[in-house]
């Protein structure tokens, strides 16, 4: 999910309303790597993150012991159980994913206690003695954003961010090309199967935005822009207002990128920000991927 | 002669389940847009009213659309549920945006009418969504229905049993007899596949594990799932070796066929003016896969 001031506070309150999670403990850490905790590790990151710890928040351990020693860290977008395996393949047993562990924003635990993948999943993680922490809200508070930061260098745009708009507010003018070179530009980079693009292929393109994941942030950002790149935006939205757009006369487009696609290369800065200050333990970023595939 | 009015109230008449109007949140079924007491010249129903529909509509002399989503970008909640979509545009918003400018002037020019028929349709003891969609993809006789004629698409009647075959020859088989490019899919390619659930729209995950209760399930069909949510339960699920996958169709593939079962319903009921779906089709294209 991308960060939404006005949305925020509702997430909060679904959060607070979901689980009950131990409460954070903030207490000096002792730098050994014997001893190097989950726990010490947020410590180090909520001083490093250069924001206000927020309450609530989504950021906080999903699952296992914040206290006992760790072996590695793995970043990650989303801590599937396909994920957790291959973290522990690594000899990592200390997650930090940037998307929920049991699959509601929230990670709404009561909804799913009596599901059979619930508990296979809580067996997993305490069989290998792993802990799960989510950082997302604090990433993408972070400036500059976390994972616009990791995308932007994925995709080698860094040096394309408008001068015309706020630094952070992910519009971009790239050198001119067709909507299909983009598209198979994105794709390439991105390591992406799953891509759907609306609008003309030949289609001349130069200015874009991140245009988050709702037809009002659409809205907002189509008037200054050729393509809206959208992820994890529901179908009655975007789309049918690009296709109108079009229908309209409008010289516009729309790429709708798996979530993955738009998110999951933060969580690789992620990991290159982590050893600028945790050197104990080895740090990975271990793609989750995108989750699908098309047929032929 | 029949107005618009009149229609709904035979609609009212013939949905056979009391009818139930007012959503706390988001759009009701009813008229959208238009006046009751416009006469209908004639009726086209589809997934969603796009431009395009709207203009082979009023081409076409029909001046009434049936829809199941609105014609403006969003299911009209102010508070939605988890993220999982955008809340409505604001009116300023609405005002001040050229499409959906360009749309409304097209609307109120034309005096078209655009109803939408969604949970009540969705409320009759036929799934007419899943009916259509099972016919699309030519699965009746591959139908597990306890019951039969009336009562075999009964909205809990979502299983099927298809020949084995593996997963992704599967998915290829739906993806050309629906003819649409977007099909996503979870799950191993290789797998071998033959009990399946067919369902459609937005597949939250309390609907995935009510479905997978039946025992021998290898894969779940539906339109959309939240990439949070359904995608990752469904991704854990094949980790865990409990279900072969799942299949996102896109909502309007999955949704659309529907609206042709709409579409002949109506005509049971209503002589005096022509019914035609019109298919608003996939909004999307891909690329060729890489290799």
């Amino acid at each position: 999910m991308e960060e939404m001031k006005l949305s925020r506070r509702r997430f909060c309150q679904v959060t607070g309303s979901g689980i009950v999670m131990a409460p954070l403990l903030m207490r000096a850490q002792n730098h050994s790597s014997s001893s190097l905790t989950a726990r010490g590790v947020v410590a180090r990151i909520k001083e490093k993150v250069g924001v206000p710890w927020r309450t609530p928040t989504a950021d906080e351990f999903k699952i296992g012991d914040p206290d006992a020693p760790i072996t590695g860290i793995t970043t990650t977008f989303m801590s599937t159980l396909d994920l957790l395996q291959r973290s522990i393949a690594a000899g990592n047993n200390f997650v930090i994913t940037h998307e929920p562990k049991f699959w509601s924003a929230a990670d709404v635990v009561s909804d799913v206690r009596y599901d059979p993948l619930y508990n296979h999943k809580v067996n997993f993680v305490e069989k290998n003695k792993m802990v799960v922490w989510r950082f997302h809200d604090h990433w993408h508070a972070h400036r500059p954003d976390g994972i616009f930061a990791g995308w932007n260098k994925i995709m080698g745009w860094e040096n394309y961010a408008s001068p015309a708009v706020n630094p952070f507010s992910h519009e971009y003018v790239i050198p001119e090309t067709s909507l299909e070179e983009l598209a198979r530009d994105m794709q390439t980079k991105l390591k992406t199967r799953s891509m759907r693009l609306v609008g003309d292929p030949k289609l001349r393109v130069t200015k874009l935005v991140h245009a988050g994941h709702y037809i009002q942030q659409c809205m907002q950002a189509l008037p200054n822009v050729d393509v809206l790149i959208v992820f994890e935006c529901r179908e009655w939205e975007a789309a049918e207002y690009m296709r109108d757009a079009i229908a309209s006369g409008q010289k516009k487009a729309l790429i709708q990128l798996p979530h993955e696609g738009g998110e999951e290369a933060g969580m690789e800065e992620c990991a290159r920000w982590l050893r600028t200050f945790v050197t104990e333990v080895p740090i990975g970023f271990i793609p989750s991927g995108d989750p699908f595939w098309m047929p032929a | 002669m029949i107005s618009s009015q009149q229609l709904i109230e035979q609609i009212q008449k013939n949905v056979e389940v009391p009818w139930q109007s007012q959503r706390s949140d988001g759009f009701s079924d009813g008229i959208l847009f238009g006046s009751g007491e416009t006469t209908v010249t004639g009726i086209v129903t589809t997934f969603t009213p796009t431009l395009e529909v709207l203009r082979k509509a009023v081409s076409s002399g029909k001046n009434v659309v049936i829809c199941r989503e609105a014609p403006s970008y969003s299911r009209g909640e102010r508070a939605p549920a988890f993220w999982r979509n955008g809340p409505a545009p604001s009116k300023d918003l609405l005002d001040n945006d050229a499409v959906w400018r360009a749309k409304q002037e097209f609307i109120s020019r034309n005096n078209l009418v655009i109803i939408r028929f969604f949970d009540n349709w969705d409320a009759r003891k036929t799934d007419g969504q899943l009916r259509g969609l099972s016919c699309a993809l030519g699965w009746n006789s591959f139908h597990v229905a306890p019951g039969s004629g009336e009562d075999a698409y009964d909205p809990r009647n979502v299983y099927f049993r298809l020949p084995t075959t593996s997963l992704s020859s599967f998915a290829e088989g739906i993806k050309r007899k629906l003819n649409v490019h977007g099909v996503r899919v979870i799950g191993k390619p290789e797998a071998k596949v033959s009990k399946v659930a067919l369902t459609h729209g937005l597949l939250l995950v309390a609907d995935a594990e009510r479905i997978l209760r039946e025992l021998g399930l290898d894969v779940v069909i539906t339109g959309d799932a939240v990439e949070w949510e359904a995608g990752p339960y469904f991704q854990d699920l094949v980790t865990a070796g409990r279900a072969k996958g799942l299949v996102l169709l896109g909502d309007e593939a999955s949704e659309e066929p529907g609206s042709g079962e709409m579409a002949e319903w109506l005509k049971g009921f209503v002589s005096e003016v022509p019914i035609e779906w019109m298919p608003a089709g996939e909004p999307f294209w891909t690329l060729p896969q890489a290799g």
